[in-house]
């Protein structure tokens, strides 16, 4: 048979649209967590006189990460060559070498842009995955980690708000995601160092969540607290808008954990199931904590999105990697810790000394920490990331029956992870507990060098008490709800203020006419 | 003529108004106020936070009227707006010197 000539065609073959689609799609979801969910749920639980600070920081802070990923970020976390050469075009070339030589080599990836045509739309290649091809461009894979990588500066933005400069945030953003996230994301997940011994994080319950909770605390001791007055009237200014961004952070977290195998495939269908499972698990039961163990007695509904954000932490670092039964325990556990220490732990030093204004470090940094552990008791080896069956030149599957893909065939065995209620083995555990001591240290350490670095540089990280007793007002000259009626335009800009009504055309309209009522009956 | 000034709970409002009306009264000014008497605040919590909440919502209605109308406006928001129970309001009266009808420039009962 003749090849068919050559026309025009919308991908080459290595691209798959239907994973193409589900990656592009999940990245938006995940996009649409920072903004507007997390953006809205932080500047409603924080006073009037702060939301469009956290609003401003907020959309400042994911456009930093957005221009920093692509010019260099996302290299450092996901390129294929690494410093040292440890991953070299994609391939891990020192796996088994063990030692500080591995470690090093195999730290970060060399940063570099991806801008280009063939940076944009050629097909992505990083030892994030070194299974199966990826059937989709580095632009997919590159926003895709994008909106994460955003999203993580933002959640300690609730530790730091309410006293940090505008311009201390918007340095430390993009050095921040520079030097702590890429570091850590390369690691665990692009490749690196950790990803190469093994340890695990389905999508950021270390690298994202616990290194924010860290991170902040860290950030929040360096800051000093906010003003007396605030900590004593830091009262929530709209609990329906809080839903809002509570409930947009919760669907769009099946994009942040059902797009994290890469493949539109059974794992992201369980990882999304599973993500449900554990937040409802999580929200209920802070819940019940409150409604059955608190002072009040009440079932508070800012407890129960605590609740809710918990449980979608804890999940994270086991998505699809847990079955449905494990992901309500780790849903379960993690509340139950989170509640416990925000209750209790609270009120004893590191925790009771340092200013984590929305307390940060526990529903993701303990909540992640956790998490991520759990992984090692509950990962169920026959939840399977990838079976075992053909893959054609291109890296298509082929003819694939579904007892070839659950079962070990040849030299394939399926990929799943061997949790210690199911093995018996605590290997993986170990792994994790590793890891996550890795990424506390490290988020420590590089935040607190961080905003040193910019307390001298700036001469001083937090505004003076005068601006912090108005707060938006004095920072960015806005308020969140101003009143029209007290105001009157006294300067220059868009919408022709000083021009007269003739002059606008609009002469002989008479304003206060009276409304005609009872018409029409 | 008087100037009525009642304070009294906000679910109350439909009542008290309600019965003014009955009596002829034409209009009145209402706010939303915050206060405190005899009747203890209450606790919020919010994160885990408690707020000690020492002011109440209440309703606050100014109503002009004359001097004879004065008595039985200041029983009827009374009956209204009783519910037997601690917080529900006070009213007092103040004289009041004029008043003017800002459309005709009407002034005095007639402005009412």
């Amino acid at each position: 048979m003749l090849a068919a000539a050559v026309t025009y065609v919308p991908y080459p073959s290595w691209l798959n649209p239907g994973d193409n689609t589900w990656q592009i799609t999940a990245a938006t979801f995940v996009g649409l967590m920072s903004l507007p969910g997390l953006a809205v749920l932080y500047a409603s639980i924080v006073p009037k006189k702060w939301a469009v600070n956290v609003l401003a920081m907020m959309f400042a802070g994911f456009s930093l990460v957005m221009i920093a990923w692509f010019v260099w970020g996302y290299k450092i976390g996901f390129g294929a060559n690494s410093f040292g050469g440890g991953v070299k075009d994609g391939v891990q070339t020192q796996l088994g070498r063990g030692g500080w030589t591995q470690f090093i080599d195999n730290f970060a990836g060399k940063p570099g842009p991806v801008l280009s045509p063939q940076g944009e739309q050629g097909q992505a290649v990083s030892a994030a995955n070194t299974i199966i091809p990826f059937h989709f461009p580095t632009a997919s894979l590159a926003y895709f980690q994008l909106v994460f990588a955003a999203i993580t500066p933002l959640l300690f933005l609730g530790s730091v708000l309410g006293r940090i400069k505008f311009l201390a945030w918007c340095l430390l953003v993009p050095l921040w995601s520079t030097f702590v996230y890429g570091v850590d994301a390369f690691l665990l997940w692009g490749g690196g160092y950790f990803a190469q011994e093994g340890s695990l994080d389905f999508s950021g319950g270390y690298v994202i969540h616990m290194s924010a909770g860290v991170s902040g605390f860290v950030a929040a001791w360096v800051l000093g607290p906010r003003l007396l007055r605030d900590r004593q009237h830091f009262l929530p200014n709209n609990l329906v808008m809080a839903a809002v961004g509570a409930g947009i952070l919760w669907l769009g977290w099946n994009g942040f954990n059902g797009g994290d195998p890469y493949y539109a495939g059974s794992s992201a269908a369980g990882a999304v199931v599973n993500t449900n499972l554990a937040t409802a698990a999580g929200l209920l039961t802070w819940v019940a904590l409150d409604a059955w163990l608190s002072k009040e007695k009440k079932p508070a509904f800012l407890g129960a999105v605590n609740g809710m954000i918990c449980g979608l932490v804890g999940i994270t670092p086991c998505a699809g990697w847990v079955n449905g039964q494990g992901a309500i325990y780790v849903g379960v556990i993690c509340c139950v810790i989170v509640w416990v220490a925000w209750n209790f732990l609270s009120k004893v030093p590191p925790f009771s000394k340092v200013d984590d204004a929305l307390g940060v470090i526990y529903t993701h940094g303990i909540a992640g920490f956790f998490g991520g552990l759990l992984l090692g008791i509950f990962g169920d080896p026959n939840m399977l990331e990838y079976g075992c069956g053909h893959l054609d030149s291109a890296g298509q599957v082929v003819a694939t029956t579904a007892t070839q893909y659950a079962t070990a065939k040849g030299t394939c065995v399926p990929f799943g992870v061997d949790g210690l209620a199911y093995t018996g083995s605590a290997h993986q555990l170990w792994e994790q507990f590793r890891a996550a001591i890795w990424v506390i240290f490290w988020s420590a350490l590089v935040t607190f060098i961080l905003m040193q670095l910019l307390k001298l540089v700036l001469r001083g990280v937090r505004y003076k008490d005068e601006i912090l007793e108005v707060g938006d007002l004095a920072i960015h000259g806005e308020e969140m709800l101003p009143e029209d009626g007290f105001s009157t335009r006294i300067g220059a800009g868009v919408g022709a203020a000083g021009m007269s009504e003739a002059s606008l055309g609009g002469g002989g309209r008479e304003p206060d006419d009276p409304v005609p009522t009872g018409a029409g009956t | 003529m008087k100037l009525v000034v009642a304070v009294v709970k906000p679910f109350k409002l439909d009542d008290v108004k309600e019965s003014l009306k009955a009596l002829g009264v034409h209009g009145m000014t209402v706010s939303e106020v915050q206060g405190f008497g005899r009747q203890r605040g209450h606790t919020e919590v919010y994160r885990g936070a408690e707020y000690e909440v020492e002011f109440v919502p209440k309703v606050r209605l100014e109503i002009v009227v004359d001097d004879a109308q004065a008595d039985e406006v200041t029983n009827a928001v009374v009956d209204a707006a009783g519910t037997g129970k601690i917080g529900d309001g006070k009213v007092w009266i103040l004289p009041v010197e004029e008043v003017v009808r800002v459309r005709t420039g009407e002034r005095g009962a007639d402005a009412l």
